[in-house]
C-alpha cells in the first residue's frame, strides 16, 4: 500500500512533540496582541473615516438640494409675471383724469 | 316762379336746423367759458356710478370741475337745446349733447338763464344708464368768482403717442391732451373728446379686467385703457398695439412727484 505524502502526522514525528507544537501555535504571543491592536486601530480609523465620508456625503446632498431648491424658487420668482393689480388701480388712473371734485 | 319759391323753401328747411344747432352749441360754449370765471355756489348732490365706489353720492358746496375743451366738443358732439326747466328753484336751459360717432357718454347740462353758468350736468351711457350726475339742490343768492383753467394739449402729443404705441387705435373723437408719470411706475395719458375722458396707462404690471377696463400685454409692458366706453371698443383700441416705446413720451411727461 502506498502512503499519501500529506498524510499527517508523519510517521516519524512522535505524538508528544506534535501536541506541544500545536499547543504553542494556539497560545497568544505578544506579537499576536500587537497585530490585533494594530488591526483594531486601523479598523476603528477606517470606521471613523467611513462615517465622516458618509456625513460629508449627506451634508453635500442637503446643501445641493437646498441650493437647487433656492435656484428653482428664484427662477420661478424671476420668470413668473407679477400678479395683476386690482381693477381699483385702473379706476384710480381714470379718477385722476376726470378732474377735481368728482 | 313757383319752382324758385319751392327751391327757396327747401333751402330754408335745410339750413334752419343747422343754423339752430350752431346757435345752441354757441350758447352752450359761451356758458361753459363763463363757468371758468364764475360759478354757482350752494348745496349740490354729486353722484358717481362709474368708476364704482362704496358711497356713490355725496354733498358738495360746488359742482365738480368739468374740463371742457370747446373746439373738440363742437367737433364731436351734436348740441340740442331742450325745453326750459328749473334747477334748485332757478330757471335753467337744458342742453343735450350726443356724440356724432362712437359709443362715448352723452351729456345733459343745465345752464342758469340769468347767470349763464351751469347748475347741473349728467353723463349717461349709450344705453341711457346714468354714469355721473351733479346738480344743485340749493343755490346761494349770487355766483362766486373762480379761476378754472384747462391746460392746452401739448403740440405733437398725438404723434408722440402714436410712436410710443404703434398700432394704437384712438376711439372715435378722442385725442391725447396730457401725460404724467405714474407714481407706481409707468405713464398715464389722458384722452378726451372734449367732454368725456379716458385714461391710457403704460405700466409694468397688468390690471384685472372690470367694466370699463381693458388691458393688454405688449412685450414686457402692459397697456390699460379705462373709461366709459363699451368694453369691446376699449379692447379694440389696444388690439393693434405692436410695441411699447414709452421713451417717446419722455419729454411730454412732467417730472414725477419728489420723495423728500
Amino acid at each position: 500500500m502506498t502512503e499519501h505524502p500529506n498524510d499527517l502526522p508523519a510517521p516519524d514525528l512522535p505524538d508528544r512533540d506534535l501536541d506541544a507544537l500545536l499547543a504553542q501555535a494556539r497560545a497568544l504571543t505578544a506579537e499576536d496582541h500587537g497585530a490585533a491592536a494594530r488591526f483594531l486601530t486601523g479598523h476603528r480609523a477606517r470606521q471613523v473615516a467611513a462615517r465622516q465620508r458618509h456625513a460629508r456625503t449627506l451634508r453635500a446632498g442637503w446643501v445641493s438640494a437646498a441650493l437647487a431648491s433656492a435656484a428653482v424658487v428664484a427662477g420661478l420668482t424671476a420668470l413668473r409675471p407679477a400678479p395683476a393689480l386690482p381693477s381699483s388701480a385702473a379706476y384710480d388712473a381714470y379718477q385722476s383724469a376726470l378732474g377735481e371734485g368728482w | 316762379m313757383r319752382r324758385a319759391a319751392a327751391l327757396l323753401g327747401a333751402l330754408l328747411a335745410v339750413s334752419l336746423p343747422v343754423h339752430a344747432q350752431a346757435t345752441d352749441a354757441d350758447d352752450l360754449i359761451a356758458a361753459l367759458k363763463r363757468a371758468r370765471t364764475l360759478a354757482a355756489r350752494g348745496q349740490a348732490e354729486v353722484t358717481v356710478l362709474f368708476p364704482p365706489r362704496a358711497v356713490p353720492t355725496r354733498v358738495a358746496a360746488a359742482l365738480p370741475a368739468l374740463p371742457v375743451r370747446p373746439a373738440l366738443l363742437l367737433k364731436n358732439f351734436t348740441v340740442v337745446r331742450a325745453a326750459p326747466q328749473t334747477v334748485a328753484g332757478r330757471d335753467a336751459v337744458r342742453f343735450d349733447l350726443t356724440p356724432k360717432v362712437g359709443g362715448a357718454g352723452r351729456w345733459s347740462l343745465w345752464v342758469d338763464r340769468a347767470w349763464n353758468v351751469p347748475l347741473a350736468f349728467e353723463e349717461r351711457r349709450a344705453d341711457g344708464a346714468v354714469v355721473r350726475r351733479a346738480a344743485f339742490l340749493k343755490v346761494n343768492a349770487a355766483p362766486a368768482k373762480v379761476a378754472l383753467t384747462v391746460p392746452a394739449a401739448p403740440a405733437g402729443l398725438r404723434a408722440a403717442l402714436t410712436r410710443a404705441l404703434p398700432g394704437l387705435t384712438f376711439p372715435p373723437g378722442f385725442t391725447p391732451v396730457g401725460v404724467r408719470p405714474r407714481a407706481a411706475g409707468g405713464t398715464e395719458v389722458t384722452l378726451t373728446d372734449g367732454l368725456n375722458v379716458l385714461a391710457l396707462v403704460i405700466a409694468p404690471q397688468d390690471v384685472r379686467g372690470a367694466p370699463g377696463v381693458a388691458s393688454r400685454r405688449v412685450g414686457g409692458a402692459f397697456v390699460w385703457l379705462v373709461g366709459n366706453l363699451p368694453d369691446d371698443t376699449l379692447r379694440g383700441a389696444l388690439a393693434g398695439v405692436r410695441r411699447v416705446s414709452a421713451d417717446a413720451l419722455g419729454t411730454f411727461a412732467g417730472p414725477g412727484d419728489s420723495n423728500p
